[in-house]
């Protein structure tokens, strides 16, 4: 078996992840209070695929110089900020406004859940980890 | 705060649904005042939304967004003549001028102004428990 790792990238990657999330958070909220303003085109928020791309691209890790070292490997996932980008209307009904609030409410659990995951893991790590320094106690 | 910016924007929305509901109350209240103040039958109002950058993330972000009502239209219609000659305001023809509202109308416009509301108060709710489930972490 494996070794646990406690100061692992994963730490870091669920930090982003969060990050990432309440940002998509805003941009939904965005979507759903301008639903009937006229002429607002629907904001999207992507950063899957981006993360994706940073978590593959390792970039290496730092020498050790000792067995008993920790391996660090700097990461680009802190680079990762997503992009928005506007969708205009395409099922308009006069007011060129392509929310369908429907949809939105949809991504806004979707979004909602996958935060609470990513903050519930993050937690178990934090305990873990306090179960290790207090020597399982 | 983050968790709270997104916590303004709904509330912009949950403000501007409610001016939009009042007018609507207003409508239907008047659905039938021959006299005004400013003289004529009572005129339909309806909101006009427009999306507002947040205050203080202006310079950060620019695609988050509220809204506010920036005017109430007076709808410029003709008013609807309907023949009663014995009402005080009637003209010389017999004719009374009453407001130019559909009640029918008035009613889809209520429901719908419910129901952004309640998707709004949904948002916030959200919000919430994400920042509940963050603080769980350090707990």
């Amino acid at each position: 078996m494996k070794p646990l790792e406690p100061f692992d990238s994963n730490m870091q990657l669920l930090q982003k992840v969060m990050d990432l999330r309440s940002t998509k958070q805003r941009i939904i909220a965005t979507n759903i209070a301008n639903a009937e303003t006229p002429g607002y085109a629907r904001k999207v928020f992507e950063f899957e695929t981006q993360l994706q791309q940073a978590l593959a691209a390792n970039p290496g890790k730092l020498e050790t110089t000792h067995s008993r070292h920790i391996p660090f490997s700097p990461s680009t996932i802190h680079s990762v900020s997503g992009n928005v980008h506007e969708i205009k209307g395409t099922e308009v009904i006069g007011d060129e406004n392509g929310v369908s609030v429907d949809m939105e409410m949809i991504d806004l659990s979707e979004n909602q859940l996958l935060y609470e995951t990513a903050a519930q893991l993050l937690k178990k790590k934090f305990a873990l980890l306090k179960y290790m320094v207090s020597e399982g106690k | 705060m983050d968790i709270f910016t997104s916590m303004d924007v709904s509330a912009s929305a949950l403000k501007a649904q409610r001016i939009r509901l009042n007018t609507i109350s207003s409508n239907l209240a008047n659905v039938e005042t021959t006299s005004t103040p400013e003289g004529g039958p009572y005129k339909k109002k309806s909101v006009y939304f427009q999306s507002k950058p947040i205050p203080f993330r202006e310079a950060l972000d620019r695609s988050i967004q509220g809204v506010e009502v920036t005017k109430i239209i007076e709808d410029t219609s003709e008013p609807k003549k309907v023949y009663d000659p014995s009402h005080p305001d009637a003209a010389e023809d017999g004719y009374v001028e009453m407001p130019n509202i559909s009640v029918l109308k008035e009613m889809v416009d209520m429901m719908s102004a419910t129901r952004a509301y309640e998707a709004n108060t949904t948002v916030i709710k959200s919000a919430k428990r994400m920042a509940l489930k963050a603080l769980e972490i350090g707990r």
